[in-house]
């Protein structure tokens, strides 16, 4: 067997079992052994992936058992780099954070025991060893998340958490049952050949395997990533523990973007699949967006941002761009963990400075500081529209001269459009000196960042997927007719255009809302703040299920 | 069919399942309820093997609806051996779906894999009378504060008991939903969430919360380690046989 994935899954294992086994281990030696283990994971991980790069081809490692092999390929190898940086940065975090709570070893021996268990998950070489990553990455979240035991809130949403999961460990659970009847092989490359050879090779209720099975995992997938509906549970994790907090927003939630870059083979045979996923990550981008920017705790503003971000990571997967989602699932990892782990700090600046702007005459008599001006609406409008979608486009025609034919690469080039101008009408909100100037140090920005990102995207993409035919069948599943398309992006063209225009003259020209509140208005904000009503619904149908078992143990006198 | 109908006593069908229940609600000693779970089911897995004939398709069909009832039911069963029989009946109802197949010694192991962890909850509600007079989720609370060693005894047979991996019980239902249809293989795992929700509030109800009662002892170190060893082995055993027969 590979030695560097072995280790890798050993070596978090080995020290929960030390600080198991060493009951008399005071907290600055549990903390000692768990960081440095935990440091030496990581460094096994950079150096899996070095190796990995020097001699790129995948391996599927046996254990001699049915199951409990590994398969390590560049998803494994990135994964595994993310997932133990971040892990990395949680245990060195806890060491002071933790110090002062009860069940210090219980803490690092779950923390070790989830990063050993994620890592087991992302280099599952056959079903089985996946499903029973899978089925413990909930178990372990539920005793973290409810690490305090004596609050009932902390017990509560860790509840929450573990029942959504558990939701989602069936559909994975049924889609390996049915691939092991149709191809009789757990082993996951020996899968993908089959499967390969013959995609529906069976029927499953008169649909194809290939889309009932992808159906099944993009379920499973929307649990474990927070979709919507299913997105409950995300926001109140941060019931828990900050560091779980982080290791859950910044790592374990984007399982759900890893299993569909796992099961690829099976969706470029299941297109109308990949439209529901763009469906469904596109509604709970947007509730997630809205519920995001109504929350005055950060806490739980983080909390609906990461499910804004799972909803973009869908979309990204359902325009066929799955390696995107991948490289979006890191970079999220890593700054929304950040977040998390600044969140104390932000909270104790902002009872010092509220951070509100001083308005203009204060400024000038006081500060003794000219006033700030804006550019005119109608050049930044155009600018708004013009500049980004230059930047894209150039961008990307630079390192894939035959995007204009990807309709996936379209859809995000408008995401990026959108993105872009929200950057720009947010600096021409902002009044300054020189407004001209602080323009093209923005756009200056933006050209630096775009560049740099599409060029790591499309290394990243080249090293994820480094079949062609694969990621032209993905690009190719995941499109939509061609007519319907080119009135879809026309449609989304005027509607942005639009949009910004009306939006630049209605900050320009408009005037502060005031006076009484329509009841329309009304209405939307009390939706929004009873966030739709999803977990109303949920303790309604809960309060069912209990009364009915409570009445059929009562009828039945309890035997 | 005389046998078969005498199997679902053993192999709890509701409503014969009220026979087991019963005789389980009516033995005060915990050796006692411990002997009838591990020993029930195997009596009727052995009858079922002396019958020629097929096992009919509805019986499949009740052996599901009885153990989706009884799942149903756990979840709002407060007394942990009541809770350690439903759970049995609930799971060793499932037997019947490798009972087609006719693969005996499929069905003893499959039946030992999920009574051996409802058994020892069994020995654990005992202890639990012992210490509180009753062993009922909500009436004390906070045992993890109060008698750590007690607690996770209790969740990890609990896990062990509703199928989490990697103990034997979820290679079991793997091998046993690749044996039946796929409404069936549906219901099943609707069943198998059933459980994970009422061992969830089980545990909440006696582990977590304030600590409300102090100057009780906790488990014994031999005690402890007495069971830990059980479970132990019997997870080794069960990677051994199930992980490798899948």
């Amino acid at each position: 067997m590979n030695q560097p994935i072995a280790l890798l899954l050993a070596t978090p294992l080995l020290s929960a079992l030390l600080i198991l086994l060493l009951p008399n281990l005071k907290r600055h030696g549990i903390a000692r052994l768990s960081v440095g283990l935990s440091a030496l994971t990581f460094a096994i991980a950079v150096i899996s992936l070095a190796l990995y790069m020097f001699h790129p081809h995948p391996q599927w490692l046996s254990s001699g058992l049915a199951w409990g092999s590994l398969y390590l390929d560049p998803l494994t190898s990135v994964m595994t780099m993310a997932v133990t940086g971040i892990s990395l940065v949680v245990h060195v975090y806890s060491v002071r954070y933790m110090a002062e709570e009860p069940g210090y070893a219980r803490f690092y021996i779950l923390l070790d025991l989830m990063t050993a268990t994620i890592l087991l998950m992302v280099s599952a070489g056959d079903l089985i060893t996946l499903l029973v990553a899978w089925h413990l990455i909930g178990v372990l979240l539920y005793f973290l998340l409810g690490h305090d035991l004596v609050r009932p809130t902390a017990q509560r949403y860790a509840f929450w958490s573990l029942f959504t999961y558990r939701l989602g460990d069936l559909p994975l659970i049924l889609a390996s049952v049915l691939l092991y009847k149709a191809y009789g092989t757990f082993a996951i490359p020996t899968l993908f050949e089959r499967i390969a050879e013959n995609p529906d090779v069976q029927t499953v209720l008169g649909l194809p395997l290939t889309f009932a099975v992808a159906m099944l995992i993009a379920l499973s997938a929307f649990a474990r990533s927070a979709q919507f509906p299913l997105h409950t549970w995300l926001p109140y994790t941060m019931e828990g523990p900050t560091p779980v907090s982080a290791l859950m927003h910044a790592g374990i939630v984007n399982a759900g973007g890893f299993i569909i870059n796992r099961f690829a083979p099976v969706f470029v045979h299941a297109g109308l699949v990949l439209h529901i996923v763009f469906a469904v990550g596109m509604v709970t981008a947007i509730m997630g967006s809205v519920l995001m920017l109504t929350q005055n705790d950060i806490k739980k503003s983080l909390g609906y941002s990461t499910m804004g971000q799972m909803g973009f990571m869908f979309v990204e997967c359902g325009v066929g761009a799955f390696s995107l989602a991948i490289y979006h699932l890191v970079a999220h990892g890593l700054f929304k963990g950040t977040l998390f782990l600044d969140a104390g700090s932000m909270i104790g600046n902002a009872r010092k400075q509220d951070g509100v702007p001083h308005d203009d005459i204060y400024t000038f008599v006081v500060e003794r500081k000219p006033v700030a001006s804006r550019m005119p609406w109608v050049v930044a409008a155009a600018v708004t529209l013009v500049v980004p979608f230059l930047v894209l486009g150039v961008s990307r025609w630079l390192v894939a001269g035959d995007f204009i034919g990807q309709q996936g690469a379209v859809i995000l080039l408008f995401f990026g459009w959108a993105t872009g101008a929200q950057l720009l009408f947010a600096t021409y909100r902002l009044r300054a000196e020189n407004p001209w100037r602080l323009m093209a140090m923005i756009i200056l920005s933006l050209i630096i960042v775009v560049f740099g990102y599409t060029v790591i995207e499309h290394a990243f993409n080249l090293f994820i997927y480094p079949d062609e035919s694969l990621r032209n069948r993905i690009y190719a599943a995941a499109s939509i007719p061609l007519g319907t398309f080119e009135t879809l992006v026309a449609i989304l063209t005027a509607a942005i255009v639009l949009g910004w225009i009306a939006t630049y003259y209605a900050t320009a020209n408009g005037k502060q809302q005031s006076g009484n509140t329509s009841a329309a208005r009304l209405a939307i904000y009390s939706l929004i703040s009873r966030e739709f009503y999803v977990s109303d619904v949920y303790a309604w149908l809960t309060q069912g299920i209990l009364g009915l078992s409570q009445r059929m143990n009562v009828w039945l006198r309890w035997v | 069919m005389a046998l078969t109908l005498a199997a679902a006593f053993f192999l709890p069908l509701f409503p014969l399942s009220i026979v087991f229940n019963g005789l389980l609600m009516r033995l005060s000693n915990p050796y006692a309820r411990f002997a009838l779970v591990l020993l029930w089911p195997q009596i009727g897995i052995a009858a079922l093997s002396f019958t020629n004939q097929a096992i009919p398709e509805y019986m499949v069909i009740w052996a599901i609806i009885s153990s989706g009832l009884y799942a149903l039911r756990l979840l709002t069963v407060r007394d942990l051996g009541l809770w350690a029989g439903f759970l049995a009946s609930s799971s060793l109802a499932l037997t019947w779906g490798l009972a087609a197949h006719h693969t005996p010694v499929e069905m003893h192991l499959f039946a030992f894999w999920f009574s051996l962890p409802a058994a020892l909850l069994t020995l654990l509600a005992g202890s639990l009378s012992r210490r509180f007079g009753a062993a009922y989720a909500g009436l004390y609370g906070g045992l993890a504060s109060s008698m750590p060693r007690l607690s996770i005894l209790l969740v990890i047979t609990a896990f062990v008991a509703i199928a989490t991996p990697p103990s034997p019980g979820f290679f079991a239902m793997l091998n046993l939903l690749q044996r039946l249809s796929l409404l069936a293989a549906i219901g099943v795992l609707a069943i198998w969430l059933l459980w994970s929700w009422a061992a969830t509030k089980l545990m909440q109800g006696f582990v977590l919360g304030a600590d409300r009662r102090h100057g009780l002892p906790d488990l014994g170190s031999a005690a402890i380690l007495l069971y830990m060893g059980v479970l132990c082995v019997f997870v080794v055993t069960g990677l051994y046989i199930t992980g490798d027969a899948l």
